[in-house]
């Protein structure tokens, strides 16, 4: 079953065409990942998803079904826009979050108390969100939206502001999820997490899908045309060259995409000419160069 | 729909009962009252409690005697249901004819070692110069005022003794009049002034709490606007029911508020058994106690309804503030409105601002607690809460749509065309 189905979704907001015909689905157990720069329509097509806003064409579909406010009890959904109520304690807040997801108090209760005690804040239950340090509202907030054990959840820019022990922590409660079938869907535009935890994914820039598709289908489709190079002197080289389509400097290495039909052996032979190579490393592209690669195309 | 407008009503309202202010203002509030209202006379009444050893010296004795007579008289009804204290001090009379310096100066010494409470100095010479004298060690006790009444009585019965009346002549001479105020109805306020003092009273509790939990309400949308909570509850309550389930919540906290003030009043004023809970038995009529809590709890969802929409269009409480008055002026012109009205309730001024939606609920209900001769018609009340409540409805709709966008845009405080722009948005 697709856990959600959009079908040429479409927002406008006046003249600006947020998202445009966009359709993409989730297989139930899926992780997904939805991805664009700032400002694509991520965030616009999940307050679809949610019946935030409603699109002004298009269908989507939720568990099988046209979407239905019930359905909503069985979503998690942790907002970019990160808030709780400064002044409430954890619990209450918890245990109100709970029941507005159609959970009874005594339940909602006992769900919060495990989820901290997982987390190991369950010391600061009685404690108001204000006295709280920045990392434990984070938990918080992922409990708020895991609290009522739904099936989809959908992660909003989910590792942004997290420090690396949060994000090491979360990501090993999106595993847990995934384990359980749960579906996720990721929007971020941190290419990384989504190379390590999406099995597919959708790329939007401008409100249209640019690139969409299994994980490795997609990095496939690209091939191992990719070299890593790591040298030391002049780089000059790497421009105007016929050999290069284009390539992106980290500082400590260079990702080169050769040119169609280039040979990367020849590469390698004109870098050691010019500089001392101490790695070079055929490869898939990685996901943010392809992302760049696709969203830069767009935009051109 | 109900279920989570009931869920966020409640956590409002115990959110706000919770805090500190609430408890603070609950109790504080009415204690100031008590305390600015009640306590001079509760103190008045202590001090005066027991009883005091005075001297009269007077040239002779009938003078003396008489001056004893009143001060020794159980007092009237009158002056009971007034309230007046020193009614209820027990004095301990001596008289003394001995109305020489040095008797004057020995009694002196007298209060000093505490052997008398006070001496009454009333000698013909006093009386000729209209001016007694009264010598205590607690010079501000406010009771003692009431000797000043005391010795006059007297002195005015000792005249018309004098001129050769009887008691029972003197007794009905000086007999005080009452007074009643009686409508064309013949029934009407026992007090006007009592009457108006309530009506004024009960319109300003209203005014006050219809602006301070409108601006409440204000303050929780654009609290849970600023602390990004929004899209959380977003994900499974609408903007409508977060909308509805504010005003819900705050206004039960403002309806908490005023029924503790009304009670704890009405407590600490029946117990004390103070005149004036008696005398507004018959000031707060059952009309009265109908449209109270009918014009109140419109004029509140009335204003509270815009206060939110301002609440969800800004982002600050600064930015608000322009807005805020806007939505206050009519308030305001309403009590403006209400001081003409209150001297006379049957301008066509009183009857079109009755009707008015954005000041009927003020100024219909002053009209109403002020019409002693029932001419206001059926139908103008009928108009004026039907009126309320089509507007009431219309700005749901309306504000309603201005929450739904407003509470998810941050940063720039929209204009005019811009929140046009929201409100035609489907």
């Amino acid at each position: 079953m697709q856990t959600i189905e959009l079908n040429k979704v479409r927002k406008m907001y006046d003249q600006f065409v947020a998202v445009n015909e966009l359709s993409f689905s989730i297989e139930q157990g899926g992780v997904f990942g939805l991805l664009g720069p700032n400002g694509a329509g991520k965030t616009s097509t999940i307050r679809m998803m949610i019946g935030i806003t409603a699109p002004d064409s298009g269908q989507i579909n939720m568990f099988g079904k046209p979407f239905e406010r019930k359905s909503l009890q069985k979503v998690g959904y942790l907002p970019e826009e990160r808030g709780l109520y400064k002044k409430m304690k954890i619990m209450d807040q918890l245990v109100f979050l709970g029941e507005l997801h159609g959970m009874d108090a005594a339940a909602a209760r006992q769900a919060a108390l495990s989820w901290c005690k997982r987390l190991e804040i369950d010391a600061w239950l009685q404690k108001k969100v204000e006295e709280l340090s920045k990392g434990m509202q984070q938990k918080i907030q992922f409990i708020a939206a895991l609290l009522h054990d739904p099936d989809f959840i959908i992660m909003d820019e989910p590792f942004f502001g997290l420090d690396p022990v949060n994000a090491a922590l979360l990501k090993d409660v999106m595993l847990d999820l995934k384990k359980q079938g749960k579906t996720i869907l990721f929007s971020t535009h941190r290419m990384d997490q989504v190379e390590k935890l999406c099995d597919s994914l959708c790329v939007i820039n401008k409100g249209n899908a640019v690139l969409q598709g299994d994980l490795k289908e997609v990095k496939s489709r690209y091939g191992k045309n990719n070299v890593q190079i790591q040298y030391e002197g002049d780089g000059a080289f790497l421009d105007n060259n016929p050999l290069v389509a284009t390539y992106n400097n980290y500082g400590n290495y260079v990702e080169v995409r050769m040119a169609p039909g280039a040979d990367p052996q020849k590469l390698l032979h004109m870098v050691a000419e010019k500089s001392r190579v101490s790695r070079f490393e055929l490869m898939e592209p990685s996901l943010e160069e392809i992302f760049i690669e696709v969203v830069g195309k767009n935009d051109a | 729909m109900m279920h989570n407008t009931f869920l966020i009503a409640r956590r409002e309202y115990l959110e706000r009962v919770r805090t500190r202010a609430f408890v603070i203002m609950t109790f504080l509030i009415p204690l100031l009252m008590f305390g600015l209202t009640v306590l001079p006379s509760l103190i008045a009444m202590r001090m005066s409690g027991g009883s005091k050893h005075l001297v009269v010296a007077a040239t002779d004795r009938q003078t003396a005697d008489l001056i004893r007579q009143q001060l020794q008289k159980p007092p009237e009804d009158s002056q009971k249901a007034q309230g007046r204290a020193s009614a209820s001090t027990k004095y301990d009379v001596d008289l003394d004819t001995d109305v020489t310096d040095s008797e004057r100066a020995a009694l002196n010494e007298k209060i000093k070692q505490k052997q008398l409470d006070g001496v009454i100095w009333a000698t013909d010479e006093a009386l000729a110069a209209n001016k007694i004298t009264y010598i205590t060690r607690d010079v501000s006790n406010l009771n003692d005022f009431g000797i000043q009444q005391i010795v006059s009585r007297a002195i005015h019965r000792r005249a018309l003794l004098r001129k050769g009346l009887s008691d029972a002549e003197i007794e009905s001479a000086l007999k005080p009049m009452d007074m009643e105020i009686v409508s064309p109805m013949g029934t009407g306020a026992k007090n006007p002034l009592v009457a108006f003092f309530t009506v004024f009273g009960m319109v300003m509790v209203m005014y006050m709490t219809v602006l301070l939990y409108g601006i409440n309400v204000m303050r929780a949308v654009l609290d849970e606007k600023t602390s990004r909570i929004m899209e959380v509850m977003l994900s499974t309550a609408t903007a409508k029911e977060m909308m509805i389930g504010k005003i819900l919540g705050v206004g039960a906290v403002g309806l908490t508020q005023v029924a503790i003030w009304t009670s704890t009043t009405g407590i600490l004023s029946g117990g004390l058994g103070l005149a004036a809970s008696g005398m507004l038995k018959g000031v707060i009529s059952f009309k009265l106690a109908l449209f109270f809590p009918v014009f109140f709890l419109l004029g509140f969802v009335l204003y509270s309804t815009m206060y939110a929409a301002i609440g969800a269009m800004v982002n600050s409480e600064q930015e608000a503030q322009q807005l805020q008055f806007l939505v206050a002026m009519p308030l305001i012109a309403s009590v403006i409105i209400l001081v003409q009205i209150l001297q006379n309730p049957t301008t066509p001024l009183a009857t079109w601002a009755s009707i008015f939606p954005l000041t009927a609920p003020l100024v219909m209900f002053t009209r109403i607690a002020l019409d002693q001769t029932q001419s206001i018609p059926a139908w103008q009340i009928a108009l004026s809460i039907g009126l309320l409540l089509v507007t009431i409805y219309g700005l749901m709709v309306l504000c309603g749509r201005i929450y739904r966008i407003g509470i998810l845009m941050y940063g720039k405080k929209p204009t005019l065309p811009e929140i046009m722009k929201w409100i035609r948005y489907a």
